[in-house]
């Protein structure tokens, strides 16, 4: 009974690892705006250290990409950090077409907790859609 | 996926993982009293505790209600050694108070604890957004614990059988026997938390 109770004890405290990322497609410049809305603690636990530009957007960039509908990766650009409360927004923007079709891939996080969830949101054509990922996943395409 | 799925599966996959040992727990001490023939009183329990956790992750994540993450971490593992003790302390339902049908009632009252354990997260998430993300994640957490329930229920039954088995026992005598040991390993590991979680 010990040793159930000191596993299951071991098991504690269930936050939620989520996080949320808003695609916009910016006509006046023709890009895509990725917002990455992501806590904070965990982003730093990620980082393993100190949330700087540099280090944010070479993680990002190894964890976040987005392909144009044939699979020709986009080249994203840093548009900066910002932090409200408990929850960091990390900007990127890419040169695209649209948003249709366009393919995604979110792996934020899936190194450092096995129930990292990462929802991604578009809005486009008068309607609003969203594609979830779970680790292991391979990109998804926006319909 | 429709934004709405989205959101379902994400308070499914929340209330099913394995690392939301907290609340797989609190459901299993909930479900500890109920026999397979019993199971519209145990949905009625679990679907009073999806009330009172909607009610206030509603209010939270509106910010009409403003509530301090310490003490609620705190208090989250406290309604698990309550459910515990209650289970413990009530050998024989029918004699207990309303015939034990109070049991819906504390269950959705300690819900209202839970909800505000995910407001924190879905506010600061969806802070722009909220009522779709609510409403979604709530039906994931009911289906979640649906499922959870339904595992519950197999698991307890296995655990009669081999209590039937090793003292000879039946009916109440295992029912009761089952009652003790699920309360009493669920209440310590709760009551190890509440320790850590003191924020006293």
């Amino acid at each position: 009974m010990r040793a159930l109770v000191a596993v299951l004890g071991g098991l504690a405290l269930h936050p939620l690892h989520t996080t949320l990322t808003q695609l916009a497609y910016r006509d006046a410049d023709g890009t895509v705006e990725a917002t990455v809305r992501v806590f904070a603690d965990d982003f730093r636990a990620a980082l393993k250290g100190e949330v700087t530009d540099s280090a944010a957007v070479t993680y990002l960039r190894s964890t976040f990409a987005l392909a144009d509908p044939t699979g020709r990766p986009l080249v994203t650009t840093w548009c900066g950090i910002r932090r409200t409360g408990d929850l960091l927004w990390l900007c990127l923007r890419a040169a695209a077409h649209g948003l249709s079709g366009l393919r995604v891939r979110v792996a934020l996080l899936f190194d450092r907790y096995a129930d990292q969830i990462n929802i991604v949101q578009a809005t486009y054509g008068g309607r609003r859609t969203a594609l979830l990922f779970t680790s292991g996943d391979a990109p998804k395409s926006l319909p | 996926m429709s934004e709405l799925a989205t959101y379902i599966t994400l308070g499914f996959r929340h209330i099913t993982d394995l690392e939301a040992m907290d609340h797989i727990l609190f459901l299993f001490a909930l479900a500890a009293i109920y026999r397979l023939r019993d199971w519209r009183d145990s949905l009625w329990v679990v679907t009073a505790f999806t009330v009172g956790h909607s009610v206030t992750l509603a209010l939270a994540v509106t910010g009409a209600l403003v509530l301090p993450t310490r003490l609620i971490e705190f208090l989250i593992p406290v309604t698990i050694v309550a459910t515990c003790v209650e289970n413990l302390v009530v050998p024989d339902r029918r004699r207990a108070l309303w015939g034990g049908r109070y049991r819906p009632v504390f269950a959705g009252v300690f819900g209202l604890v839970h909800g505000a354990g995910f407001a924190n997260y879905l506010r600061n998430l969806f802070v722009d957004q909220i009522a779709l993300p609510l409403f979604g994640f709530n039906v994931g957490i009911e289906l979640g614990q649906l499922v959870v329930l339904a595992i519950a229920a197999a698991m307890l039954a296995v655990l009669d059988r081999t209590f039937a088995l090793a003292t000879a026992r039946a009916g109440q005598g295992v029912l009761r026997l089952r009652v003790v040991a699920v309360s009493a390993v669920v209440a310590c590991v709760a009551l190890r938390w509440a320790v850590e979680r003191s924020p006293f």
